[in-house]
């Protein structure tokens, strides 16, 4: 018999603090405890995180009537509402190539936080443009153990040949681009991020003693590489050096953990694996991200809440159809419903998350009010693929307490939303994809 | 078939001329020039001419010729496609008779194949990472040891429909982070570290499941449950954990009866319990939570296992059916969402924790692999390191080890020796040899030499090429030796060892990889039919779905069949489940069987339900899904992605009367942007309507008979499955060429290119004269030029053009 092994995570443990260890005693030794507040340095940290829906939105729906700080919400935006004071709905904004809807999911996923439209190709000579994460990581993401921290839900390895064709999966299966040649591959397996995060189970000593092994067999390991260089085509002797770079990158990390480790903060139990319940995985991966925040093993993550092309089924919320079957709506009113009803399934979610955060104390605030979170996609009216307006939210402290609906020109590049972001944060660059210029963001 | 062959010949024939000649059109057509320009000019140039360069395409100008000194190729092998697949010129517009566009098509693969056999342009030299699969056959052949590798490293992106793919098995350090960690586990896996600290697996049963019947693998006399295959890593004492579904109220199914509970390993029973009776039921409706933690601890043990891989069982032991839940079971679903039929419990997990106080490592098959050697008189600890430890990097490298490599080896062996024994050396070394870039990357390395020259690679490149090839792993050691001695060169040893790598059980993974990508078996297990309209649909089903094809494709490798035997076999693999879904007489119980297959509606891949199934939608059958895969996958012409701006198929409204399938789609073929690749798609998923969205026949659709006839691009007229099929099989070449494509980028993990063509065309014929036997694909793939030689590329990309 064969089978698919999956794993059930009780909710009922998760973010319980200390006292929920005693399920699991063996792990009991796993991180050292400490309490929250007292290792929280004084100086608030800046915090950026981008959450991705696919399959586009219900723009009359979505987006708020009234413009400026008057603005009401609109039905799918509507479990926003607590976190209301600092929230901007963006409407207008395009990918790059406005109207041009060749490429449109893969579209969607890769050139949304590139601002840049990747180009067509299945296997060979990926390119897109490096994402706003990863520019952000490049200068908040430095003092962490983690520069960035990607996730996922979709296990594409059951969506054989769903891709957009002409391009490849590698635009659809993940959101960040570390350059414009290196998709960042997604985690989807909550216990995996949770090892890497928090190491494998065992003592202070036992993972002391792992780090030095890891660090003496990686040394061994870029001997080796260089050698192997050696007799390779120009082009694989350049993939062999981004594994060299790798390396370094891996043992720099290595070496911020050891600092690091110094004050770390429980507040979540191992997870067994990967939930069989959507609700149940989403709730545990936004989990994750909170508790990374939280114990500041990284101030940057993008989440793809499902993949473009998802066929994921939401029976518990009516809709029995699959959801990119059904996003192309062809204008009928249960069509459109359905979909409507997805997109503020996922509102919903993500203002869940949202309230973990706020409820999270981090120095003389909370994690929220020292962040900028970005919602939403790359794709407008999934019927024909929209390319624009874009469903993008904005949400976090670092916006200030300016709360309002910011109604661009129509066609603003989503890339001037992200050069915005980036100087924001400190990156200097002059533009940021398709920017031609910045937005009144902040 | 005399056909056929005579067609072979005759083709075959010209490639000689070609060669020796050098004046293709001369000799193919020695007075009135090629019929190919003039079809061409009169027939096509009409729509792909400068000005509308339909579909971005203009043939005004072509010429035979610009495909016989290989300026215009690739242009020419994409207008091979459309004419072999019979879809140019499209349905409706002129077209020339098929005598004379196969004329056409003779000439052109004449030019094409000469031109590239006088200046082979095979690819690059490519540097392969090792995919999640191809990682854990390798742990599996080097260790003895089965790992789950989706736990292990992460997914891989897939491109040209496979995930074997050189260019796009990327690196990030988070990736590499995984492989590290890996290596770490299965090297203390593999030894049996002691100092390792306890770890928990948990695995769980889907809901959709049905428990209520004797499931396949299980003890005889059970029903529902699992077996999970297990590897204890050391002696000693483990906590099973077992859980039970409960309702959405929190109530377990089943409580009104006794139900015993065993749990076994390796068909030993380590622990009995008993669910269900009055006092469960009357705790149950007090306080139902309590109760069902209760029951799930009663359910749980801890007991002695011995290491090593285990079959560990848990199921419920048939008691007589409870005579009033049988009938009230309107499903075969045992449990539709929370709700209860059937009156038995169903289990939702198993967690196996430990080992808790394990002293010794145990006797594992991964150890008696590992240690060939014992230190002792006579032999130092370092000297039967080295021994292992050589062996081992040999196997891993897939090469003779170098010095170099083994003095780190060697290195990493002193440093675990340092801090603990013998065995922890030898941990240690395996833990860097497991995480070295030899391991986890498969090179090809460039001679030196002019740029743009080609060369053959090497006979251990080749070997690797070979297993990974066929059994998705590392070389096992009669192969390296071949290798190491240089006798793969000759064709008769090469043909002796695919052979033998054929005939063994590795050559699953052909299956499994292969297969599961190119007929995409693998998306069976995301399938989710709404469960309103196909209430019986259960994970039981989508098992035996993918078992069935997969069972198939086995016994073509196993036999030597003719792989056109997957449309056609008379002969399929079910067992009781899938026979009650075919409506299949006189099969019972779990395990999957060979059965004959009298009615012909239902032979061969086009009418086994897992394909059926994942080219449909949620709540009805695909058309154009079922046009497109069977373009893609049995006719090699996929259809261009849809234009932009194509509203779906309405669903039928209440109150009108509902329209079919076939009438919503005439809508859609109404629409010029949609007709020209509708056309061709429609029709043949038309064909296959009497298959409703999870495969079962039906004979009506919304009350009306359903209407399966349709003209295909070429003219034919088919109605029905078995009229589509023979269509299809008219030219068996084309189905043939088809899967050697996919065969292609499969064994090269890259994308072909139109220099790859007459190598593909080569190996359809040379196979055609062997009844299109697995085995002869699959020579004419490793004997090839794109196989086994490379295009050198030490200079910059310019090298690429054409000489």
């Amino acid at each position: 018999m064969t089978w698919i092994t999956r794993a059930r995570v009780d909710r009922r443990r998760v973010l319980r603090g200390l006292g929920a260890a005693v399920a699991l005693p063996l792990l009991d030794a796993m991180v050292p405890a400490a309490t929250a507040l007292a290792q929280t340095p004084a100086l608030p940290r800046r915090r950026f995180g981008a959450v991705f829906i696919p399959n586009g939105a219900i723009m009359e729906q979505w987006t708020p009537a009234g413009a400026g700080e008057g603005f009401d919400l609109s039905p799918t935006l509507a479990p926003l509402a607590p976190h209301r004071a600092s929230l901007a709905v963006v409407t207008n904004l395009t990918r790059a190539n406005p109207g041009v809807v060749e490429g449109d999911h893969a579209i969607s996923a890769a050139g949304w936080l590139s601002g840049v439209y990747p180009k067509r190709t299945e296997a060979e000579d990926v390119r897109n443009g490096t994402t706003i994460d990863q520019a952000l990581a490049a200068v908040i993401g430095q003092q962490t153990p983690f520069p960035s921290l990607e996730l996922a839900t979709t296990d594409f390895t059951g969506y054989v040949g769903a891709c957009t064709s002409g391009f490849s999966c590698a635009y659809t299966n993940t959101i960040s681009w570390s350059s414009p040649t290196t998709p960042l591959p997604m985690e989807i397996n909550p216990r995996v991020v949770f090892e890497r995060m928090f190491g494998r189970p065992g003592t202070d000593e036992e993972r002391a003693r792992r780090r030095t092994r890891t660090r003496s067999i990686l040394d061994l390991v870029r001997e080796q590489a260089v050698e192997l260089q050696g007799n390779l085509g120009p082009a694989d002797r350049g993939r062999l050096s981004d594994y060299l770079d790798n390396v370094r990158e891996i043992e720099r990390r290595i070496q911020r953990t050891e600092q690091f480790n110094a004050g770390q903060v429980r507040s979540m139990d191992l997870p067994i694996g990967i939930p069989e319940s959507f609700e149940e995985h989403l709730g545990l991966m936004y989990d994750l991200l909170t508790v990374a925040w939280q114990t500041d093993l990284t101030r940057v993550f993008t989440f793809m809440t499902d993949r473009e092309l998802s066929q994921r089924t939401y029976p518990w919320i009516g809709v029995t159809e699959q959801h990119h079957t059904v996003s192309h709506h062809g204008n009928d009113p249960a069509n459109i419903e359905k979909v409507a009803t997805i997109n503020a399934y996922h509102a919903a979610q993500f203002a869940r998350f949202l309230d973990r955060l706020r409820q999270t104390p981090d120095g003389d605030g909370s994690l929220l009010d020292h962040a900028l979170i970005v919602y939403g996609g790359g794709m407008g009216n999934p019927n024909q693929h929209a390319s624009d307006p874009l469903p993008i939210v904005a949400v976090g402290g670092a916006l200030g307490a300016r709360s309002r609906h910011l109604l661009l020109p129509r066609r603003t590049p989503v890339g001037n939303l992200w050069l915005t972001v980036a100087q924001r944060f400190g990156a200097e660059v002059p533009s940021f994809g398709d920017s031609t210029g910045t937005i009144d963001l902040f | 078939m005399t056909n056929v062959a005579s067609a072979v010949l005759l083709t075959g024939a010209c490639v000689a001329v070609l060669a020796s000649q050098g004046h293709p059109l001369r000799a193919q057509a020695p007075s009135a020039g090629p019929t190919a320009d003039a079809v061409i000019a009169s027939y096509c140039v009409t729509c792909h001419n400068a000005r509308t360069r339909t579909g971005d395409l203009s043939l005004e100008g072509f010429a035979l010729a610009h495909l016989a000194d290989g300026s215009r190729s690739e242009v020419g092998e994409k207008v091979l496609r459309r004419l072999r697949a019979g879809s140019m010129p499209p349905p409706g517009v002129r077209r020339p008779d098929a005598a004379v566009l196969r004329t056409v098509e003779s000439e052109m693969v004449a030019a094409l194949d000469g031109a590239e056999l006088r200046n082979p342009q095979p690819g690059r030299a490519l540097l392969r990472r090792l995919n999640r699969a191809e990682y854990a056959n390798a742990i599996r052949d080097l260790l003895a040891l089965e790992v789950d590798a989706s736990a292990l490293v992460p997914p891989d992106n897939a491109a040209f429909g496979f995930d074997n793919i050189a260019e796009v098995l990327g690196v990030s350090p988070s990736l590499q982070e995984r492989y590290l960690s890996a290596a770490e586990s299965v090297a203390a896996l593999a030894v049996g570290d002691t100092a390792a600290p306890a770890e928990e697996h948990t695995y769980t049963i889907r809901q959709d499941v049905s428990q209520d019947t004797h499931l396949d693998g299980l003890p005889f006399g059970t029903l529902g449950g699992a077996r999970i295959r297990h590897t204890f890593p050391l002696d000693g004492e483990y906590e099973f954990q077992v859980r039970l579904y409960r309702s959405n109220l929190g109530m377990m199914r089943g409580l009104q009866l006794l139900h015993p509970f065993e749990l076994a390993v390796d068909g030993a029973p380590v622990h009995a319990a008993t669910v269900g009776g009055a006092a469960d039921l009357d705790a149950a409706f007090d306080k139902p939570t309590d109760a069902g933690d209760a029951i799930d601890r009663r359910l749980s043990t801890r007991a002695r296992v011995s290491a090593g891989p285990r079959d560990v069982t848990l199921a419920f032991t048939e008691v007589a059916a409870p005579l009033d839940t049988v009938r009230l079971r309107p499903f075969l679903k045992s449990a539709q969402d929370t709700l209860d039929w059937t009156g038995r419990p169903h289990i939702q997990s198993v967690t196996i924790r430990g080992p808790f106080g394990a002293t010794r490592p145990g006797d594992t098959p991964s150890r008696r692999r590992l240690f060939s050697c014992r230190p002792g008189p006579g032999l130092s600890e370092t000297a039967c390191a080295r021994q292992i430890l050589s062996a081992l990097a040999r196997r891993a490298y897939r090469q003779p080890v170098a010095p170099s490599d083994m003095r780190r080896v060697m290195a990493m062996y002193a440093e675990g020796r340092r801090e603990g024994t013998f065995e922890s050396g030898v941990q240690r070394a395996l833990q860097f040899v497991l995480a070295s870039p030899r391991f986890i990357f498969r090179a090809e390395h460039e001679p030196a030499g002019a740029p743009g020259g080609r060369f053959r690679i090497d006979d251990l490149e080749l070997a690797s090429q070979l297993s990974f090839f066929l059994w998705s792993s590392i070389p096992d050691d009669a192969l390296l030796q071949a290798a190491t001695r240089g006798q793969l060169a000759e064709p008769r040893t090469l043909e002796a060892q695919v052979r033998r790598m054929l005939a063994d059980p590795r050559a699953s993974a052909i299956v499994t990889n292969f297969v599961g990508q190119w007929l995409q078996l693998r998306n069976i297990r995301t399938l989710q039919p709404n469960s309103d309209d196909f209430p019986d649909f259960d994970d039981n089903l989508r098992t035996a779905f993918r078992r069935e094809t997969e069972l198939l494709f086995q016994s073509l490798i196993d036999e030597d069949r003719s792989v056109l035997d997957l449309l056609t076999a008379d002969y399929t693999f079910v067992n009781e489940r899938l026979a009650r879904h075919y409506g299949i007489p006189g099969v019972y119980g779990s395990d999957f069987r060979r059965v004959p297959v009298p009615d012909e509606r239902r032979r061969g891949v086009l009418g086994h339900g897992g394909i059926l199934a994942i080219t449909s939608h949620a709540t009805r059958t695909s058309p154009v899904l079922r046009g497109k895969w069977v373009l893609e996958n049995v006719l090699g012409s996929p259809p261009p992605p849809p234009p932009p701006n194509v509203p779906a198929l309405k669903e039928n409204e209440k109150g009108r009367p509902a329209r079919t399938m076939r009438e919503q789609l005439a809508e859609h073929r109404a629409n010029p942007a949609c007709a020209s690749c509708h056309r061709i798609m429609d029709p043949i998923g038309f064909a296959l309507e009497n298959f409703d969205p999870v495969g079962a026949w039906r004979a009506t659709e919304g009350g009306r008979p359903i209407d399966a006839s349709g003209e295909l691009a070429d003219g034919a007229v088919v109605d029905g499955v078995v009229g589509l099929r023979q269509a299809l099989l008219q030219r068996p070449e084309r189905f043939v060429g088809a899967m050697v494509e996919k065969l292609m980028i499969y064994a090269l993990g890259r994308g072909l290119t139109h220099h790859d063509m007459p190598a593909v065309r080569q190996i359809v014929r040379d196979a055609a004269a062997q009844q299109y036997r697995f085995s002869a694909l699959v020579l004419g793939v490793v004997r090839s030029t794109p196989f086994q030689t490379r295009t050198r590329t030490l200079a910059p990309a310019a090298s690429h053009r054409a000489e």
